[in-house]
């Protein structure tokens, strides 16, 4: 019995190795020819945006011909996501993309990929100052920032806020907040934070808050939320009532739910961190790194503020990408 | 006579009394705590939770547990979801939601009951599995745009809310089970000592499939519950809600050794916690130090448990600890022995 086990286990082994390290998604089939071979360490399929992100870059890779992607999956797990970057390594890729599930725990790892002699790119979100390694990213700052400026203006005066919180330590949850402290709380010492908390990115932890919040403080004049997950859970608990007509709300993202939000004038505006642009930024530099064209690049995705004005062009993206239905 | 009387009845309800206490400070705290809106709001946000907590009561209390409802949760409401998007049929995505979560409590019984492998490894290997199918069928993306599926979750029957509605009902079913009936009897029974329900003609095989398949339908009534709430399917969704349903469990008295639980003390040890979530969030405590509170609450309440269950049957407690020695000595000789 035991030897069946063990070689049932060892055959399982090898077919996981023939088809890549088991979970590989590959791009394009192997061509002839020179072809460069890209591993992508993705952070986690498990996270909405790191999925869309590593579907985009597979969907990215196929406008290369020469090019031949392959996504790995960290799985929300430092050494998950550090073995993978190892393995790319040890493979024999050209070049390794990640998408870091905590910056500081796969610098070194980063550093080996360039030490190998590879092209390293870190992207969404940056490890900075990585000698000899690229990053394509897009600025939480930023995309914070260009919400706050339009609340500076349309926040009453006196008014009562909340502020809902990404998971502490996360690059992006605290750069967005760290934007909304120097840009509007700063300047608006008139506006009261009533309650902030952590809802971690997620839509039902952000309910939960938000009714608490409603009971506790009546008037909420403007919900602060580091994401559109936690943004539309603001929203699900007052979309009801009446007392909320005018309640702004401020999320980053651009998902699909928080374009339809703002359509309806319900949500106020957001910021889009788009995947697409993201990863045809990605598969662009790490071209240019492969062909030789440039030795390093540090760039961003263009912040893009998504209000009533506009949101109608984003449902539409959203529309034909299938997310959103009629 | 009386003083012994009363200490009795103080054990036996104590938990109520710690709910009580803590309606009275919560309300001391904040006059809001107690008006109806607020009431309701706790009643709502620990709906799900509750459901799930019964099924894992359940389980317990047969020796066993789940640490794939949240998972299997996540996989039963996007496919339901899904369903009510493409079908516009309501009643025939509950009945996915159902199916689904009572397919995988299925296969949880068949290697618990039928190959005597423990339920904390299959249920955490179903957990992956259900969590990997559920991302998988949705790439990741949450389901937006569900339409009337979300008036489970948000809607109102007369005063009270659907979800409060259904807990209600699982409530009432669930201690009927348990109090009333020789299935619930044989759950105490192969959970307080399972060579001794063999040897009394109980079916433990059987029984243990039951006790998943009714964890299997409460769990499929939550997912259902949860995405109408969120108003989408979110595979993300319900990460962690085996743990809550477990605490809750616990701290309302049902002990990991087996046997011993009920269904009022579960429904309060949820409402304990989920009072304590709610004056701490109406009061402005971080949620980082609402864990740490809650950490050292579920301490509290096992370290209660076991001291309880020592005075009072002191010999259960040895006899159980012996036939576990001999259980994994046992084990333990097996497979040295084919070596």
């Amino acid at each position: 019995m035991k030897k069946y086990l063990a070689a049932f286990m060892a055959l399982a082994m090898a077919a996981t190795a023939l088809t890549g390290c088991g979970g590989g998604e590959t791009a394009t089939d192997e061509t002839s020819g020179d072809v460069y071979k890209v591993a992508y360490i993705a952070r986690a399929q498990s996270d909405s945006f790191a999925a869309w992100l590593a579907n985009e870059m597979v969907a990215a890779a196929e406008e290369y011909p020469d090019i031949e992607l392959t996504v790995f999956d960290g799985q929300a797990d430092d050494a998950k996501e550090n073995s993978a970057i190892e393995n790319a390594i040890a493979n024999g890729f050209d070049a390794v993309i990640v998408q870091p599930n905590n910056g500081e725990a796969q610098r070194p790892y980063v550093e080996q990929v360039v030490a190998a002699g590879l092209v390293a790119i870190t992207t969404n979100s940056r490890i900075a100052d990585i000698e000899g390694a690229s990053s394509v990213d897009a600025d939480p700052y930023k995309q914070a920032q260009v919400n706050a400026e339009l609340a500076l203006e349309q926040v009453p005066e006196n008014a009562k806020v909340v502020v809902l919180n990404g998971p502490s330590g996360n690059f992006h949850a605290d750069e967005r907040r760290v934007a909304w402290q120097e840009v509007f709380f700063d300047a608006r010492p008139d506006v009261t934070i009533v309650g902030e908390d952590y809802a971690n990115w997620n839509k039902d932890e952000a309910m939960a808050l938000m009714e608490d919040w409603t009971i506790a403080h009546g008037d909420i004049d403007a919900v602060i939320s580091m994401n559109d997950n936690m943004a539309a859970g603001a929203l699900e608990v007052v979309k009801d009532n009446d007392m909320y007509d005018d309640l702004l709300v401020y999320g980053v993202d651009g998902t699909a739910e928080a374009c339809l939000l703002i359509e309806e004038g319900r949500m106020t505006s957001t910021c889009l961190q788009s995947a697409i642009d993201l990863a045809a930024l990605n598969l662009e530099t790490v071209h240019k790194l492969l062909t030789g064209e440039e030795t390093q690049i540090d760039t961003d995705i263009a912040e893009v503020l998504i209000t009533q004005d506009n949101a109608a062009e984003y449902v539409e993206m959203y529309r034909e990408r299938g997310q959103i239905t009629d | 006579m009386k003083n012994s009387k009363a200490s009795q009845l103080m054990t036996k309800y104590s938990i109520f009394f710690v709910l009580l206490v803590m309606i009275i400070i919560s309300t001391l705290m904040n006059p809001n705590f107690l008006s109806g809106r607020n009431l309701t709001n706790i009643a709502v946000q620990l709906a799900v939770g509750t459901i799930l907590a019964y099924g894992e009561m359940v389980l317990i209390v047969s020796g066993l547990l789940d640490l794939s409802s949240g998972a299997v949760l996540a996989l039963a409401g996007v496919l339901s979801v899904s369903v009510y998007k493409t079908t516009g049929n309501l009643l025939l995505a509950i009945i996915v939601s159902l199916v689904v979560a009572i397919i995988f409590n299925m296969i949880n019984a068949f290697f618990v009951a039928n190959f005597a492998m423990p339920a904390f490894i299959v249920t955490l290997a179903t957990q992956m599995a259900a969590r990997g199918l559920a991302l998988l069928y949705t790439s990741g993306q949450n389901i937006l745009q569900i339409g009337s599926y979300a008036k489970l979750g948000q809607g109102k029957l007369g005063p009270i809310p659907i979800p409060v509605i259904f807990m209600i009902i699982a409530t009432i079913v669930i201690a009927y089970i348990m109090n009333h009936t020789k299935l619930g009897r044989s759950f105490y029974a192969i959970g307080g000592n399972e060579e001794a329900s063999i040897a009394s003609g109980i079916n433990v095989v059987k029984s243990k499939y039951l006790a998943f398949l009714i964890n299997g339908v409460l769990v499929g009534i939550a997912g259902v519950l949860f995405m109408a709430r969120v108003n989408a399917g979110l595979p993300n969704g319900a990460v962690g809600y085996e743990m809550e349903g477990l605490t809750a469990a616990i701290v309302g008295g049902t002990s990991f050794s087996g046997g011993v639980g009920t269904t009022s003390g579960t429904l309060i040890g949820s409402f304990i916690i989920g009072c304590l979530n709610n004056i701490m969030n109406l009061k402005g405590v971080d949620s980082y130090i609402q864990q740490v509170v809650k950490g050292c609450i579920i301490v509290a309440a096992v370290l209660y448990d076991t001291r309880f269950k020592n005075k009072k049957a002191p010999k259960v407690i040895l006899q159980k600890k012996d036939e576990n020695k001999e259980d994994t000595e046992k084990k333990e000789e097996a497979p040295a022995a084919k070596a």
